[in-house]
């Protein structure tokens, strides 16, 4: 069972796309059935947790099987602490989308969903360099036809936008696998692409550093970091909120999660080269896209920009690579996740209530509706990372190792966070307080359905701001001994 | 003498059939619909007589008191063989919607279609450069003539004038190559042209290289590639729909298959090398064809213009063979294969479209279509990710051997280049998708057209379904290639060569 429970992980969905496809099923059928997938591979992916061992290093519950096999090409899943984290998030993240998305009617939406959630779901577990480049395209597919079929305001010239911006860096990723597999053919005689037997590759500095630029582009595109961001706004702004979750929560934290396992996994003798570059661009991208998020009128590209300032913290505290930053980093790719979830999912309610999300046509919704004005303060302000909430614990862990790794860099890292409190607690005075608008006079509370979609996710976050101990057992001896690993093979180049 | 008969019973049905075909032609009470299947059983008789010859491995002169060393039957053929056939019958059937709703297709059609075929057959057999010259300009006369088809259409005629004048043109060059050989080595036949030049070849290096660069002139010229590309857009476009079909997926097999035999025979191991002037035109082409298909707005023109630029990704894989990487060969049939099919894929709904058309779609005529018609648009959009190389689909194989070999042969600037422009590519195969998934119907209000079940349009669903199964197809099912068993057919079609 344990050996194939990913395969059914990644898979489930799909299988009920195709199934509930091939039968036409009527809509009601076919939300229920969505569902009832999200909540298998939820408990698939407990089930995984549970009997994953944090004390042992290295993959768990490993599939390895032929696929193509003349040239090395294999079907290679297995979960670490690194991808569980995220398999984590995105099992959870699932049913609680369904349930946002229970009254939509359009079919296309529903079928879109489950083959998104099998593209990140194997994009996560995938190990093979190939079948890692298949999910991570082809999971770039349901979020081009959701904005572009299903978004607002020039939603079709910003779907071509991202596809086009993706593919760039999947390109230039796909180069660098291919010389990858071929380097590993010339030294040893048969191909492969397995990541384990790349990372094990003794490459030349100057051919390895041009690879590793293939990736980085690939992962810098998708984060985004500061320069390679011009597809966020507007693709964040167009899409259909289920999409946005997706986009903002899960595939953004996979382009980290590339730069960590691919990045410092397979070059980590090179990625030094890069290191003051990555670093620039995240802490000038940190307060950057801050001063962005305070300029703007629209809730959505506020919170994109926003999104794209903690990405840069996250990826920041993956460059400066010690155990405080890449524990504080792996924290907050969840507790952020679940952050901007529970945002954007609110922010949607306000769009489907008031058919608008500018700030200047909101305000007072804390007097017509309280309890839908705690959530949103608690929400946002868990992404500022208020003591209490997990986002807390990550950022103070990254500041704490920012600053052991310089004085300075640490002191920019805390000023830029000022930065983000700023913009939200200004946007949540001219939304949540002050008289209600003719838009927001007759703004509906939330539903119990509403309630049973967002608690979950305040439960999460008080639970990993007030004990972090109960999570940190579960990844933290491997990331020791990744971090360990790497600061080996660096040879002491940091 | 029984001996080269089941070798050479596949090639005599064809040309057995296109005379019938001749004849009966001349009959005015038989049925479009009966022509078709006349001339379909012919090819899936010959196809069925072929299946069981290849994967003998073993190489057989036909006939070889009359013809001499000239026809050639070995696995390399037979598999080419086997793709005109399968093509050929699957280019009419797929089109089958589009010849009966038009009244000038008669009898004559299918017989200049098996014609053809039996050329591209003889051309893959040809082992003597005389032969081939015969047997491509036996196929370029029948597809002249089908171009030109639709008598009363003005952008046919002038395709037909333009592909047969430049086309003739073209093919003396291959005259002249196959005289300057016969000049210095005293044979036309290929293995033992290999043979000379392996012994002498060094004294007339320079000018046995300009012979085979004067063969290879034409075959650029048919494959399309740039600069010889220029008769090619308004060709395609004026064609009609199955001849376009027909000249982009199964020519273009057919072309690849002498190239690859003069290739891996005669220039290669003897020395001949021309590769930089390979690496020069692909380079070219990729970037001259990626222009002229952004630059499209009607399909058929788009569908061209990418043509030239799948051209180009093989002429990569060509100009790697012999520079380190036994790879290349097989890449490009595996590449021929992956295209033939979402190429087939594609055009077959363009032309079940266009069947009732009165003038040539452009993207703005699909505005709307996942809501009128989701399964074809579904089929499409499939097409669409295979022939810009989206993984899980055939495309992404092809390109993945066809960049992989290049890597390996040491041709990283090409590999590159052939990434960049598969990337371009990805713009105008993806506004077709958009077109289709991102607009609301305005044509038909809402009112869905229901899903015809005819052979056109089952053939259509399948040649999806084997471009999602060859490219992720595993080897589950033990007796059927998946994404792996493809390769190493062609591996082994280019093992049979000496």
């Amino acid at each position: 069972m344990m050996d194939v429970i990913l395969t059914y992980i990644v898979f489930v969905p799909m299988v009920f796309a195709v199934i509930m496809g091939v039968f036409q099923v009527r809509h009601t059928f076919l939300r229920m059935g969505a569902m009832l997938s999200a909540l298998i591979v939820l408990l698939l992916t407990l089930t995984a947790a549970w009997y994953f061992d944090p004390g042992v290093d290295g993959m768990q519950f490993v599939r390895h099987l032929p696929w193509i096999e003349h040239y090395g090409v294999t079907y290679y899943l297995g979960v670490d602490a690194l991808s569980l984290i995220l398999l984590l998030v995105i099992a959870l993240l699932m049913p609680i989308l369904h349930l946002y998305m229970w009254h939509y009617e359009t079919k296309g939406y529903w079928y879109n969903m489950l083959l998104l959630q099998t593209g990140v779901t194997g994009a996560v577990l995938a190990l093979d360099m190939v079948l890692f480049y298949l999910f991570w395209e082809t999971m770039l597919l349901p979020i081009f036809i959701m904005i572009g079929r299903y978004g607002h305001d020039m939603h079709r010239i910003h779907a071509m936008k991202i596809l086009i911006f993706t593919i760039l860096g999947s390109m230039a990723m796909l180069f660098a696998i291919l010389y990858l597999g071929y380097a590993h053919y010339a030294l040893h005689g048969v191909w492969s692409f397995a990541y384990r037997d790349l990372a094990s590759l003794p490459l030349d500095p100057s051919i390895t550093g041009w690879l590793a630029a293939g990736f980085l582009l690939a992962f810098a595109i998708k984060i985004p970091l500061l320069g390679f961001h011009t597809w966020m706004a507007p693709a964040y702004s167009s899409a259909p909120t289920p999409a946005l979750v997706i986009l903002s929560a899960i595939m953004a934290k996979l382009g980290i999660y590339g730069l960590w396992r691919f990045g410092y996994g397979i070059f980590g003798k090179v990625l030094h080269l890069y290191e003051p570059l990555l670093l620039t661009l995240a802490l000038v991208g940190m307060l950057y896209y801050a001063i962005h998020a305070i300029t703007q009128n629209d809730l959505r590209r506020m919170f994109a920009y926003s999104s794209g300032s903690h990405l840069s913290l996250i990826a920041l505290g993956v460059v400066l690579a010690n155990i405080y930053t890449w524990s504080g980093s792996l924290y907050l790719i969840a507790t952020h996740a679940l952050a901007t979830a529970g945002i954007f999912l609110m922010i949607g309610l306000i769009h489907q209530r008031t058919g608008s999300v500018r700030i200047d046509q909101l305000g007072g919704i804390a007097s017509v509706a309280p309890r839908f004005a705690f959530f949103f303060m608690f929400f946002a302000l868990s992404i500022t990372g208020v003591p209490g909430t997990g986002g807390f614990v990550a950022e103070l862990l990254i500041i704490i190792g920012a600053f052991t790794y310089h004085p300075w860099i640490g002191m920019a890292t805390a000023t830029t966070m000022l930065a983000a409190m700023l913009f939200v607690f200004w946007m949540l005075q001219r939304t949540l307080f002050g008289t209600p608008r003719s838009s927001t006079a007759s703004f509906g509370d939330l539903t119990a359905t509403e309630m049973l979609m967002l608690t979950p996710l305040l439960i999460l976050l008080l639970l990993t701001g007030i004990a972090p101990s109960l999570f940190t057992p579960l990844f933290e001896p491997q990331i020791q001994a990744e971090l360990m690993r790497f600061i080996h093979t660096a040879g002491g180049a940091l | 003498m029984m001996a080269y008969l089941s070798p050479f019973a596949p090639t005599t049905l064809v040309i057995i059939g296109a005379f019938v075909l001749l004849i009966i032609s001349t009959i005015k009470t038989i049925h479009l619909h009966s022509y078709l299947y006349i001339t379909v059983a012919f090819l899936l008789l010959a196809f069925a007589v072929e299946l069981p010859q290849f994967g003998h491995d073993t190489s057989v002169y036909v006939f070889p008191e009359i013809f001499g060393h000239a026809y050639l039957v070995d696995d390399f053929a037979t598999l080419f063989d086997l793709m005109f056939l399968g093509g050929g019958a699957l280019t009419l059937l797929i089109n089958a919607i589009y010849l009966s709703k038009r009244d000038y297709y008669n009898g004559e059609f299918f017989a200049l279609f098996l014609f053809a075929i039996f050329g591209m057959m003889t051309l893959a057999h040809a082992n003597d450069l005389v032969a081939a010259f015969i047997s491509l300009e036996l196929t370029s006369l029948g597809i002249y003539a089908l171009t030109g088809y639709h008598k009363n259409y003005r952008g046919s005629n002038e395709a037909m004038l333009k592909y047969l004048i430049l086309g003739s043109f073209a093919g003396v060059f291959f005259i002249l190559g196959t005289a300057i050989f016969y000049g210095i080595a005293g044979t036309t036949v290929i293995s033992e042209l290999a043979a000379f030049i392996h012994l002498h070849g060094q004294e007339h290096l320079l000018a046995l290289s300009a012979a085979g660069m004067f063969i290879m002139i034409t075959v650029l010229f048919k494959i399309g590639a740039v600069p010889f590309h220029s008769w090619l857009l308004d060709v395609y476009l004026g064609a009609p729909f199955p001849v376009t079909m027909f000249m982009a997926s199964t020519l273009k097999v057919a072309l690849f298959a002498i190239a690859l035999r003069l290739y891996l025979i005669l220039y290669v191991d003897t020395g001949l090398v021309g590769n930089q002037a390979i690496t020069v035109i692909a380079i070219l082409t990729l970037l001259g064809g990626s222009w002229l298909a952004i630059s499209q707005t009607v399909l058929k023109r788009m569908l061209a213009g990418s043509s030239i630029v799948h051209g180009g990704y093989m002429l990569i894989a060509l100009s790697s063979i012999g520079l380190g990487a036994d790879t290349a060969a097989p890449a490009i049939m595996f590449y021929l294969l992956s295209y033939f099919i979402s190429s087939v894929g594609a055009f077959g709904i363009l032309s079940y479209i266009a069947a009732g058309a009165t003038r040539p779609l452009t993207y703005d005529d699909f505005k709307g279509m996942a809501y009128r018609r989701p399964y074809l648009s579904a089929m499409m959009a499939i097409s669409m990710l295979s022939l810009s190389g989206f993984p899980s689909t055939i495309g992404f194989l092809g390109k993945f051997y066809i960049f992989t070999s290049a890597i390996e042969s040491g041709q990283f600037f090409l590999a590159g280049l052939g990434i960049f422009v598969a990337f371009v590519s990805v713009y105008y195969y993806f506004k077709l998708i958009a077109m289709m998934y991102f607009y609301p119907d305005e044509e038909s209000e809402g009112e869905r057209h229901p899903f015809e079940v005819h052979i056109s349009t089952l053939l259509i669903g399948f040649m999806a379904a084997v471009t999602i199964w060859g490219g992720i197809g595993t080897s589950l099912i033990p007796w059927f290639p998946g994404a792996d068993g493809m390769i190493e057919i062609a591996r082994q079609a280019i093992g049979s060569l000496p």
